[in-house]
């Protein structure tokens, strides 16, 4: 689920950059405010390459198999990190497999990074929100919806991007309709991927709770 | 992560091996840019000509190019079956049902050469620069530290959590995971569950490792604002090579869009 180079016009791509560049900026920002970032950093670097390693896990759906994303994950696990996670991950896959683009890497980062943004801030708000709720099913309620959420959200984002921009002869209820169907179609992908990251974040709850913190 | 092999031909004695990395890596965004500008089809084989130019300056073999071609190739099949088919009114020829439209062969044609030209660049950038220094690069363009760090550090250690993952679903293989039949369009849910242990223990162990990582670091510096000498922070002035590549790269790029505006007119 990554824009590959050349489908964007220059401005969508410049437009990309611009909102990567401020996110960026805000996420660093936050990052600073830490009572050690540099503490932060290798714990953060390491889980990076980890996210990058694991997004090679596929869930079997015979007759075919779920990749997956990991983006609300990513939120969740590392907080304000996840955006430059993120902005590395995809910079290594383009630079190295071609999969997504170097022109269009602003653009694929704030359509992932973004919604893992707001995993990580639903994730959060099981201390305010989930308070009736008992331990782990609130655990694993917002981290199912951080997790869906993300996915969700990065696939909307995606299938909008994609149509609007490709076939510019199609008519706008064509594509209101295309949107639609194909957002509907993502509707099962992203309860798999909400899934997988409940039943990990409620494995790393039992087994390294410190992991959760950030 | 089996592409994943950085440094192959990076040691070579090319123009472009030998071309300033800060210049290049701002000569070949500029251009990268100028291409995504197109949108004229007569610019197309200009565009795909200048690639092609650059990458037989680099001097990188062609198979180079191809094995990594590989894996975004498919999205340009995908790009080839269906919107040809789809987009458009002016029916150049059928088949049936099937009718080959003239506006969406062309909307192809423009998509797969600016993709193939961005795509060539990129690969002349990674083939022709050593990954270490093209961060170092970037940082001296103003790459935010932490950012620089993050990417240092993952690059560092994603080939070993790599050999870690593989490591761990071999073990899990030879334990018999995998060998259960599934029923067709279910997700089994104990599957998912290993899958999920499986990830959760691929960054506890990175987890663990990054501390001991950090206490390394520590014990070398890391965090004490250690600046580098004079030497180490000066870069190289860049050769008149340099600045000749850099002027025809740029001049290729002003090119391309003074004449999409043109065009376009």
């Amino acid at each position: 689920m990554h824009i590959p180079d050349g489908i964007l016009p220059a401005q969508v791509c410049a437009a990309g950059y611009a909102i990567t560049g401020l996110t960026t900026w805000y996420s660093l920002r936050q990052i600073n405010r830490k009572p050690d970032p540099t503490a932060e950093i290798p714990k953060a670097s390491l889980l990076t390459a980890a996210f990058f390693v694991a997004s090679s896990i596929y869930i079997p759906v015979p007759p075919a198999s779920v990749h997956l994303i990991l983006n609300g994950l990513l939120g969740v696990v590392l907080g304000y990190f996840a955006f430059p996670a993120i902005l590395i991950g995809l910079f290594f896959q383009a630079l190295v497999i071609g999969h997504g683009g170097l022109t269009t890497l602003g653009v694929n980062a704030a359509m992932m990074g973004i919604p893992a943004l707001l995993a990580y801030h639903i994730f959060q708000l099981r201390h305010v929100l989930g308070k009736p709720l008992p331990e782990p099913a609130r655990t694993g309620l917002f981290a199912f919806l951080g997790g869906a959420v993300g996915l969700g959200l990065a696939a909307l984002i995606f299938l909008a991007l994609i149509i609007f921009n490709i076939p510019a002869e199609l008519n706008a209820e064509a594509e209101r309709a295309a949107v639609l169907a194909l957002s509907v179609g993502h509707v099962p992908l992203a309860i798999v991927e909400g899934v997988f990251t409940a039943m990990l974040v409620l494995f790393l709850q039992r087994v390294k709770p410190e992991l959760l913190e950030g | 992560m089996g592409a994943a092999s950085f440094d192959t031909y990076v040691y070579r004695e090319s123009m472009l091996h030998q071309w300033s990395p800060r210049l290049k890596l701002v000569s070949l965004a500029v251009l990268m840019f100028a291409f995504a500008t197109v949108r004229q089809l007569a610019l197309v084989p200009w565009m795909l000509g200048i690639a092609a130019l650059l990458y037989g300056l680099s001097g990188l073999p062609l198979t180079f190019l191809w094995q990594r071609l590989s894996y975004p190739g498919l999205f340009i099949l995908a790009l080839v079956l269906v919107l040809p088919f789809t987009v458009g009114d002016t029916v150049v020829s059928q088949w049936g049902w099937l009718a080959l439209r003239q506006e969406g062969l062309l909307a192809t044609l423009l998509i797969v050469g600016r993709f193939l030209s961005i795509l060539t660049l990129g690969f002349i950038l990674l083939g022709t620069t050593p990954f270490l220094t093209l961060l170092q690069a970037m940082r001296s363009l103003g790459l935010p530290t932490i950012l620089a760090d993050m990417t240092l550090l993952s690059y560092r250690y994603l080939f070993e959590i790599a050999a870690m993952l593989a490591t761990m679903q071999q073990s899990m293989r030879l334990r018999g995971f995998g060998q259960t039949r599934q029923r067709w369009l279910r997700v089994n849910s104990q599957t998912m569950q290993q899958l999920a242990m499986l990830a959760g223990n691929l960054l506890i162990r990175s987890y663990e490792q990054s501390e001991r990582v950090y206490k390394a670091m520590r014990l070398r510096g890391y965090g004490y604002g250690v600046k580098p000498t004079r030497e180490q922070s000066l870069p190289r002035q860049p050769s008149a090579l340099s600045w000749g590549l850099t002027g025809a790269v740029v001049a290729a790029a002003v090119g391309l869009i003074v004449a999409e505006g043109f065009l376009r007119q």
